[in-house]
């Protein structure tokens, strides 16, 4: 098989240190979007039309804020490097399944009504995490599970 | 009048364009470049880095073109809070239509151009907006 690398787009941005709230919301978008901190000011994420887009109007927020962004195309120089940042990723994508599925855990000794709202918020953050999820790890396939079965919990004690 | 946007159009780019020939200028034409340097001298740009009609204070493009053309429609309003999560999806609103519209958009990106997918969302926005002024004037989804 040819070995094809992965296309990487980069946001490398300065921010003041004060005010701290560019600083933050910069950081939750970037979580959101599920990008990948390769160093302090260095974020990546894989390149499609939709990430790049993300990022170059997160560059722009960031020089609004009285920063500097640069965008950036990319690729690793080895294979090695790429398989240690794919599965940095897919571990944080994973971690993120796993607090999802101990929450369905919890939610199935909820009462009947609670544990229906629970239900919509639970799939709600699986879409989320999903979405984010470049490099899929053996959890998203049990998180789906386990939502499903709490979705089918749900739909038996309404029935 | 020209406008001027970037390629491959999204979801707040073929509203944005929907918007200004409904409401702004039927005869829009519209450019698509890659770069902002490319944008013609006599078209205003809109969804670009720098643009006034871009991405400004967490909103899209769409809500920047309803503040800056003070189009009050509350219908409008309802519609930005769609393409504003289908764009964004930072959950400012809570629109179990964003989703699927994101989706619908990004597919008929996948298989038309920038002028092709321009005219097959137009209806579907129209439709939108039919729904959601229904739904306002009833106080209740429309059937």
């Amino acid at each position: 098989m040819p070995n094809r690398r992965v296309s990487w787009v980069l946001l490398a941005y300065r921010l003041p240190r004060e005010p701290s709230t560019p600083r933050s919301g910069l950081w939750r978008k970037l979580r959101r979007l599920g990008a990948a901190q390769v160093l302090d000011g260095l974020a990546a994420l894989p390149l499609d039309a939709r990430n790049r887009e993300q990022l170059e109007w997160l560059a722009e927020e960031v020089v609004q804020a009285g920063g500097e962004a640069t965008i950036w195309i990319g690729e690793l120089a080895t294979a090695a490097q790429e398989r240690a940042l794919a599965s940095r990723m897919a571990e944080a994508a994973a971690a993120d399944y796993r607090s999802l599925i101990a929450d369905v855990v919890v939610a199935r000794t909820e009462p009947v009504g609670q544990r229906k709202r629970t239900l919509g918020r639970l799939r709600r953050e699986l879409r989320r995490i999903r979405a984010r999820d470049y490099f899929p790890p053996p959890e998203r396939e049990l998180a789906q599970q386990a939502v499903e079965e709490l979705g089918a919990l749900v739909e038996e004690t309404v029935a | 009048m020209r406008w001027a946007t970037r390629r491959h159009c999204h979801v707040d780019r073929a509203a944005c364009a929907w918007l200004i020939r409904r409401f702004l200028e039927a005869e829009a034409e519209f450019v698509f470049v890659d770069d902002p340097d490319e944008v013609p001298h006599d078209a205003t740009p809109f969804d670009m880095r720098g643009a006034d009609l871009g991405h400004h204070g967490g909103e899209c493009s769409f809500e920047a073109f309803l503040r800056r053309y003070e189009l009050d429609d509350p219908v409008l309003w309802e519609m930005a809070r769609i393409v504003h999560e289908a764009d964004l999806a930072d959950e400012r609103y809570d629109v179990p239509e964003a989703p699927g519209l994101d989706v619908l958009l990004r597919g008929l990106s996948m298989t038309r151009d920038d002028p092709e997918l321009l005219e097959l969302a137009a209806p579907l926005f129209d439709g939108l907006y039919e729904f959601k002024k229904r739904a306002l004037l009833l106080g209740r989804e429309p059937s």
